[in-house]
């Protein structure tokens, strides 16, 4: 199996408690024979890192420098990661089986790939608009939302730690509940549990 | 490898949705592109009333979902839209089996779009760049202009060759973005002279804005600082001074208020009409009628409205500076003033205005050219040769 992860957060860069998790599920990717690549963002750590433990790191940075906040910037952040993202594709051959993308971020770039090279994308919810910014519902947050909303869409599975996530997409934005699938980061199954949705996402055989 | 020659263009306006210049020159252009035998896509933002999928004179248009939720701020919503419009291309593309040579974006409002695409599709891309932030603000003052002044950046870095309409705006672009000379290329807008070619009378037309006794100076422009409607505004007492005319303006703005009132104060409300937006045949039967059109602008990359002028056969009195100063030659097809000054404005307008034979010979020399060097026949032409040049560089460039 083949997966390109887009994360905003990847170690050395820690924003919350999204970068060790995206580390971690890449290293047992490996582990279990998956080729994994992830595309995340730096600010100079720039190019291709391969990491001792086998993950194919990519760094962007953004080609616009100045903002006016957090929302301008990862839209501008997001051809970066396509580009990147399809470098891979070609080099693989177009042998790849699927996207996961986490949180809101990278959602424009999974739903482009996706579009264009029917490349399906599993959407990670690590947390949502609604509960970072509560209650808020100014233009600003409503467009965060509004990208939230694109890949619970689009995305082919949506995964979430937690049955209460599940249950506050299923009230935020009634997304059919079995489309998502939760599974809880420190249990026993967890990585088997990851494979098995990736598996139902590619349905058939995989790429490697 | 398809025979024919395949662009997909991305403009934020298209026809019915017009904004300024680039709906016009992205339906011209692109109109005259099939004509000389260019299969070209228009991926564009949608508007009310107008279909998603429609072909107008074999140009394929697709009207994208814009986004239509309350946005923080217009640069804001400019990304958030280009998310659908590359979403939407996307599709297109992989329903088109990749079938399209080039991708063409007009000014940074599409940039986000067009370089997602070029790099997904690995097509060679293309900009066209009408305008700039530090033209348009007469520098960099905020971190909002900077951000899109860098956006515009991005967008002359990634495109294969970037197009502009004059002279004046390659050096612009030179200088603003540090592009290297043989990316630019100069092309020149184009007018349609034959939707001015319509014989009709006019004296009824004409009777609803002026009397018969008063000639008509015409203003047609967006009301903002950067076009210099101000310098035209404190123009007229100077010009009423030596003839009889009325002033009327057209178009909106952030300056209208205060300019209507400035009218009023100065006792000229009476001479001065602010008409706001009007439909095309009433703007087209304006410039016929207008005795004389003034172009005043502080900052103008190209100036489609001199062409407009030419073309309607109403002499125009422009200040030297940027487009208009390569459009018009002065005592040629034109008047120059100096930019940003009143008194000389004024004594372009009544120069025109009072010299009969001055204004014919105008008149005469500027319909000709309008017709030998901005017909969009050419243009198109111009524009495809570079279509050509790219797709040769490309098929020898291993993009890796």
């Amino acid at each position: 199996m083949r997966v390109i992860i887009l994360s905003w957060e990847f170690p050395p860069r820690i924003v919350g408690q999204l970068a060790d998790y995206v580390k971690e599920l890449a290293v047992q990717l490996v582990k279990r024979n998956v080729e994994t690549y992830v595309v995340t963002y730096h600010d100079f750590l720039t190019g291709q890192h391969d990491e001792p433990v086998g993950i194919k790191t990519y760094r962007v940075a953004n080609p616009v420098r100045t903002h006016i906040g957090v929302l301008t910037w990862v839209l501008t952040l997001n051809q970066e990661v396509e580009r990147v993202a399809a470098n891979i594709y070609y080099k693989t051959n177009k042998q790849m089986d699927l996207i996961d993308v986490h949180d809101w971020h990278f959602i424009q770039a999974a739903v482009t790939l996706k579009k264009a090279f029917d490349l399906p994308f599993v959407y990670s919810v690590e947390s949502l608009e609604e509960h970072r910014s509560h209650n808020a519902d100014t233009p600003f947050n409503m467009a965060i939302k509004s990208i939230e909303w694109l890949g619970l869409y689009e995305a082919k599975k949506v995964i979430v730690k937690s049955k209460w996530m599940r249950d506050e997409l299923k009230r935020i934005y009634k997304v059919p509940i079995d489309k998502i699938k939760v599974i809880a980061p420190k249990s026993k199954t967890w990585i088997g549990s990851i494979l098995e949705s990736y598996n139902s996402v590619i349905g058939g055989a995989t790429h490697n | 490898m398809t025979q024919e020659l395949t662009v997909m263009m991305l403009t934020w306006e298209f026809p019915p949705r017009i904004i300024g210049g680039i709906s016009p020159h992205v339906y011209h252009l692109s109109k005259s592109l099939a004509k000389n035998g260019v299969k070209v896509y228009i991926v564009t933002c949608d508007f009310p009333g107008a279909p998603q999928h429609e072909v107008i004179d074999d140009v394929e248009i697709f009207r994208i979902d814009s986004y239509k939720n309350p946005s923080p701020d217009f640069a804001t919503w400019v990304y958030l839209m280009n998310i659908n419009m590359q979403k939407e291309a996307a599709a297109l593309m992989n329903s088109l089996n990749e079938k399209v040579d080039i991708f063409h974006a007009h000014d940074w409002l599409v940039a986000n779009a067009g370089i997602g695409l070029k790099h997904v599709f690995r097509k060679p891309f293309l900009a066209t760049i009408h305008s700039t932030e530090v033209g348009r603000r007469d520098g960099i003052h905020y971190d909002y202009e900077r951000m899109i002044h860098e956006t515009e950046a991005w967008l002359t870095y990634e495109a294969w060759k970037v197009i502009c309409c004059s002279n004046y705006m390659v050096s612009h672009v030179l200088w603003a973005f540090g592009v290297p000379e043989d990316k630019l290329v100069m092309i020149p807008n184009g007018v349609n002279a034959q939707e001015y070619s319509k014989n009709s009378d006019l004296n009824q037309f004409r009777r609803k804005f002026a009397l018969p006794n008063e000639k008509i100076a015409l203003y047609v422009g967006r009301l903002v600082y950067e076009k210099g409607i101000h310098v035209f505004v404190n123009a007229i007492p100077k010009v009423l001074e030596r003839v009889n005319a009325k002033f009327i303006i057209v178009g909106n703005g952030y300056m209208k208020e205060p300019l209507s009132n400035l009218v009023k104060n100065i006792g000229l409300a009476h001479k001065v009409m602010f008409t706001g937006f009007v439909d095309d045949e009433t703007l087209r039967n304006l410039q016929k009628c207008a005795d004389v059109s003034v172009i005043p602008s502080l900052f103008e990359p190209f100036g489609i409205v001199a062409l407009e002028a030419m073309a309607a056969k109403s002499p125009a009195v422009v200040s030297d500076t940027g487009g208009l100063a390569e459009i018009i030659e002065h005592d040629m097809t034109g008047v120059k003033a100096y930019p940003d000054n009143p008194d000389s404005l004024a004594w372009g307008i009544t120069k025109v205005l009072l010299d009969g034979n001055y204004a014919e010979t105008i008149r005469n020399n500027a319909y000709r050219k309008v017709q030998e060097k901005y017909n969009w026949d050419k243009i198109s032409q111009q524009t495809k040769a570079v279509y050509e040049a790219v797709l040769k560089e490309y098929s020898k460039s291993p993009w890796t």
